[in-house]
């Protein structure tokens, strides 16, 4: 065991992963930065830090820095999954995701379905995502919800640093197209890392907190701000499950619905607006599975219907928050 | 430059929260030039050096080397060398250094105003108009809702709507029709040991772990293998733990009818005259049982006993009872016998039926001796060998349901005695302690029913509050 | 250059089979029963056929929505091909892509694609997989004065210099993107001189000869196998149909297209000058005629034939494994 920071852990997966096989190869904006410079290659090493190294140990063949073209890179990613090859694709700000939507969403994730299953693409695209660091509106936002809803498509958001080393390690060796979603506020988090190779497999839940009141059910970010609210909760006498959804696609529906059984009462946290969103793909499917249940209305707190403001005072009011969670959590109990 | 100025942590990307001087280049009052390195700082990322913008002095160092600051905080002060030395002391005291923190990193915890939030429903006036149809004619309320407001009477005049601008909501006028809620809180439950290399569902470790269930090498009829509760269930080696039992293969739903034996029909009808015949009260109350754990494990040793908890709370039933004679009766029609000593009952479960033998002058003996009696006293019963005299005398009866797994009960008083103390389970409770912490107490359910014609409320609260001291500081009474 | 008369006849099959192809299903399309959205190639043979037979299976190609044409030349199974056009189970895309989504990776066929300049990027990927594989092999971007104009095509040529990638950007300027006129559209007339200033040697050539095309391709690959990095090459070309099949055409000129088909006809050119020059005799590619009839009529009447996928193939083959 290591204590690690999240982004320590994802880089330290692409250097293991990269060394046990030589078909991965990783492309991005400034991931190895300083190309064409006086500086040099490596002047950066990746403007998170998640790629140091990593030219110098591999070269430029396997390490590529690319031009600000997220389209050309991310379909770059799509034809080396095509043609035998294990991209890691980074973007840098998941916000980008509008200027390349075309390769993700109408070619890699269709690929294998369009050509009757004949083909295998198996790409990882990192984007670094979420609110909290006063990045504003076009460098804050939370694609998850979007990209779940994409058929083809996997996608994976990582809370702590020991998930993030094992899941980037599944996606990586995974055979479908994964999305990879790394909160740029839990970058310097650190946790207890696992040494040596292992996997977590996708689909498969984490329980935060353990409780039989409530359940709340969190990604990313939002499971730091849900384990807190849960332990403030517990002081009161109130037990909350916090499950750690891990992937939302593939869903553990399993985990949140065995929960819910138990506890009678949800609540779901997310950070991205609240129309067509993860937390209400999460209410329905608990309305829909496990009415009988319920002992009270789903809770849902998400950010605001806006855009992502700048000034702290408005980020903080944007986003959801340990307070918020627990709130919410006494609505479910004061239903009558 | 300026006479005085505050030298700061900087803020160098997006992400940092802090940083720590590893060394001060410039000394204190060593002047620097514009483009010379004042010190060294280091973040989790990267070490830099800052360069001076300016020519300047550096009157203070205010944070020494090696030592972590948050953005923004003073680190030194520069100033003209003409500047007297308590103006830079007052500037440095008086700095208020500005918010860098953001929504995720320092200062998240305090939270910042929550979006104004509707207000709650409010009870109405005494004496409200009478509500008609007519009553929430320019009210913003959908059809629905005012239906059920003039049906149940509710005033929906009072009512913060939910839906879009306000509108109430028939969820709205039936929420605040109802009775606060009654919620039975479970509290935090500990969290199972995760081992990731076994591969279940959470809910499937907690049960397993709850149930002591090892999941090594267990299959799973999950998805991909995973261990689902389901495959829990199948290992836990009582069926009454299932939630389902399995569908019996006979059918049939014809009863065996059998008539009572002698035994039980006497008790039968005794407890049934005890029922209807005696003014039953109750007294509940939950008693810290942590030291009498320990005082047992102890007075166990000490004593060479094998003493149950039984047997404890018997001798502390028996002081009690002798300090509260008011309590020690027995009723007979209008007669009210006291009794100077104290003899207490012990329900045993006999393969018969229930029967209460009883420990006479249990405030005579100790541990020990009680211990042998009532071990005697089982053996008697299963064996069908108790005498009348082992069944006369009492006042009061212990009936003990906790090894069951009964939280709480009442139990029947065993005429002619005045009361009966039924013992349920122990919890584990957060109690909140003397200095304010929390922590874990084992805490013993304990519910007193009394013949309230001999036994008043007063009487039987205070028998109850002298038993639950002498039981939760029991190296005082026995 | 030196064309041997095996590898002559080969060209003129693949060209042939194309045409038959495309002029079978501008007919049978009339007839209602092929669904959706069909782009017929006939006209521009010369320009895949004349890139595709410098190329083997280790060369991939991405096309464009109207990809019949890269689909045959590059070796895909015609049969497979009309089948999946009629949307039936045993299309080569099991009837799940259909004529705008037909593929084969075992040929190197990465797919057409129903994004105009959605091919470009995934060819430059295929060609820094290629390069890694390190054996010359390299991919082609087929693109048209369309997708010329669209910022993915820019990012992929620009991307392809800064890393060195084995590409080829295939022009096709067939004047028309749509239903608009190149001299529109395209605000510098000039593809070519475009892929130059990112950096790239840009070649220019008739498409409607093919021995000029094969002559100038033998150059472009040449340059791009030795690892001279990418390479663009802009052809004159013609479609005979409209954009999309039911297109009324409006915005030809008078007598356009009889015009072209008979002056621009690749396939007739072709003929003229083999026959001539006396590099393959009439008979044998008379010969060469009637065996595609026979292929393409077979391939009609079987894929009318043929069944079609059950809706439990709707849920097939979105993942490798899933949940």
């Amino acid at each position: 065991m290591a204590e690690l920071m999240l982004r320590e852990a994802i880089l330290q997966t692409l250097f293991s992963e990269m060394e046990r096989d030589e078909n991965v190869v990783v492309l991005g904006e400034d991931i190895v930065g300083g190309m064409g410079t006086d500086g040099g290659p490596e002047a950066i090493g990746g403007i998170w830090g998640t790629s140091t190294g990593l030219y110098d140990k591999f070269g430029g063949d396997r390490v590529i820095d690319t031009p600000i073209s997220e389209s050309a890179i991310i379909g770059a990613a799509g034809g080396l999954g095509l043609t035998g090859k294990r991209p890691v694709a980074e973007i840098m700000f998941a916000d980008f995701l509008g200027v390349c939507m075309d390769q993700i969403w109408n070619q890699m994730a269709k690929f294998r379905y369009m050509f009757g299953g004949k083909t295998e693409c198996p790409a990882v695209v990192r984007m670094i995502y979420g609110a909290g660091l006063n990045a504003a509106a076009q460098h804050s936002q939370a694609p998850h919800g979007i990209l779940t809803s994409m058929p083809g498509l996997k996608v994976v958001m990582p809370s702590t640093p020991a998930d993030a080393k094992g899941l980037l390690t599944t996606a990586i060796r995974d055979q479908d197209p994964v999305i990879f979603l790394e909160h740029k506020a839990l970058y310097a988090e650190k946790g207890e890392v696992p040494e040596g190779d292992y996997t977590i497999p996708f689909g498969h839940a984490r329980l935060a907190h353990a409780g039989e009141d409530v359940t709340i059910v969190a990604a990313g970010l939002m499971v730091k701000f849900a384990t807190k609210a849960a332990k403030t909760l517990s002081e009161q006498g109130i037990g909350c499950d916090v499950i750690d959804l891990r992937t939302t696609s593939p869903l553990d529906e399993e985990a949140i619905l065995d929960s819910v059984e138990n506890t009678g009462r949800l609540v779901v946290v997310d950070e991205s607006p609240p129309r067509c969103g993860l937390a209400t793909d999460i209410v329905s499917l608990v309305t829909n599975k496990a009415y009988a249940s319920l002992k009270a209305p789903p809770e849902m707190v998400t950010s605001p219907h806006t855009p992502v403001p700048f000034a702290r005072e408005l980020e903080k009011a944007y986003l959801p928050s340990p307070d918020k969670i627990a709130d919410a959590v006494q609505r479910t109990l004061a239903w009558k | 430059m300026k006479n005085i100025k505050a030298f700061t942590m900087p803020k160098w990307g997006i992400e940092m929260q802090e940083g720590t001087i590893s060394e001060w280049v410039v000394k204190e009052g060593q002047s620097f030039k514009k483009g010379e390195i004042i010190a060294l700082i280091e973040t989790d990322k990267i070490s830099n050096e800052v360069e001076a913008e300016f020519d300047g002095v550096l009157r203070k160092i205010v944070t020494p080397s090696g030592q972590t600051e948050p953005v923004g905080a003073l680190l030194g002060v520069f100033g003209d060398t003409d500047v007297p030395d308590d103006e830079i002391e007052t500037f440095a005291q008086s700095f208020e250094a500005a918010d860098t923190g953001t929504a995720v990193g320092r200062n998240s915890d305090t939270a910042a105003p929550a979006p104004a939030e509707t207000a709650s429903p409010q009870a109405p006036e005494p004496a409200p108009p009478a509500i008609s149809d007519t009553s929430f004619d320019n009210l913003n309320i959908s059809p629905k809702a005012r239906e059920l407001a003039i049906e149940l009477q509710v005033d929906a005049t009072q009512i913060s709507g939910s839906g879009r601008n306000g509108r109430i909501t028939y969820q709205d006028v039936h929420q605040s029709s109802r009775p606060e809620a009654k919620v039975d809180l479970g509290g935090a439950l500990p969290m199972p040991v995760d081992d990731e290399s076994i591969f279940a569902s959470p809910l499937a470790k907690r049960l397993a772990a709850m149930n002591g269930i090892d999941l090594k090498g267990v299959a799973g009829t999950g998805a991909r293998g995973r261990i689902r509760k389901e495959d829990v269930f199948a290992l836990l080696p009582d069926a009454s733990a299932r939630p389902q039992a399995s569908l019996a293969q006979n059918t049939d739903n014809t009863p065996q009818i059998v008539e009572m034996d002698k035994i039980r029909k006497v008790i039968a009808k005794r407890l049934t005259e005890a029922k209807s015949t005696i003014p039953h009260f109750y007294i509940r109350s939950d008693f810290d049982v942590e030291n009498l754990l320990e005082f047992r494990r102890i007075g166990n040793k000490v004593l060479n006993t094998k003493a149950s908890l039984n047997d404890y709370l018997i001798k502390a039933v028996g002081r009690a009872l002798v300090e509260h004679s008011d309590v020690n009766v027995q009723v007979h029609d209008d007669k009210i016998h006291y009794y100077p000593h104290a003899n207490v009952g012990v329900a045993i479960a006999a393969k018969s039926g229930l029967i209460t033998p009883v420990v006479k002058n249990v405030d005579l003996l100790d541990i020990s001796d009680i211990s042998r009696a009532t071990t005697q006293l089982i053996k008697k019963a299963n064996s069908g060998k108790l005498g009348l005299t082992d069944l006369e005398g009492g006042t009061l009866t212990i009936s003990n349901l906790g090894m069951m797994g009964v939280d709480q009960f009442d139990a029947i008083i065993n005429p002619p005695q005045g009361s009966i103390l039924a013992i349920g389970g122990i919890s584990r409770v957060m109690t909140e302690m003397e200095d304010g912490s929390g922590e874990f107490r084992s805490k013993l359910s304990v519910a007193m029913s009394c013949d309230h014609r001999a036994i008043d409320g007063a009487a039987g609260a205070k028998f109850m509050a002298t038993l639950k001291s002498m039981i939760e500081e029991p190296e005082l009474f026995f | 250059m030196q064309i041997s008369e095996d590898a002559l006849k080969q060209a003129y099959r693949q060209m042939k089979t194309i045409r038959m192809f495309e002029e079978r299903l501008h007919d049978e399309i009339m007839t209602g029963e092929i669904a959706g959205f069909t782009h017929l190639y006939a006209g521009q043979e010369a320009v895949a056929v004349g890139v595709c037979e410098h190329l083997d299976y280790n060369d991939t190609i991405a096309s464009t929505h109207r990809g019949h044409g890269h689909c045959i030349a590059k070796g895909c199974d015609v049969k497979g091909m009309m089948l999946e056009i009629y949307g039936r189970a045993d299309g080569i895309c099991k009837g799940k892509g259909g004529s705008m989504h037909i593929a084969d990776i075992e040929k190197g066929m990465l797919g057409a694609n129903g994004i105009v300049g959605g091919g470009p990027p995934i060819v430059v990927g295929a060609a820094l997989a290629a390069k890694l594989y390190g054996d010359g092999r390299l991919a082609v971007a087929f693109s048209g004065d369309g997708a010329c104009n669209q910022g993915t095509t820019f990012e992929a040529m620009n991307l392809a210099v800064v890393t060195n990638a084995p590409a080829i950007f295939a022009f096709e300027n067939n004047h028309y993107s749509e239903h608009t006129g190149v001299s529109y559209a395209v605000g510098s007339e000039d593809i070519a001189g475009r892929a130059e200033s990112f950096g790239m040697k840009a070649w220019r050539v008739d498409g409607c000869d093919f021995f000029k095309v094969y002559e100038t391709m033998g150059e472009v690959v040449d340059h791009v196998r030795a690892g001279k990095g990418p390479a663009a090459v802009e052809f004159d070309t013609e479609r005979f149909f409209g954009h999309f099949e039911g297109d009324p055409q409006n915005y030809r000129g008078e007598g356009e297209i009889a015009r072209i088909r008979k002056e621009r006809d690749c396939i007739t050119i072709f003929r003229e000058h083999a026959t001539k020059k006396k590099l393959v005799s009439k008979k044998d590619l008379d010969a060469i005629d009637k065996e595609v009839s026979d292929l393409i009529e077979k391939s009609v009447e079987e894929s009318r034939a043929a069944a079609p996928p059950t809706a439990e193939d709707v849920l097939t083959d979105v993942y490798i494994d899933y949940i």
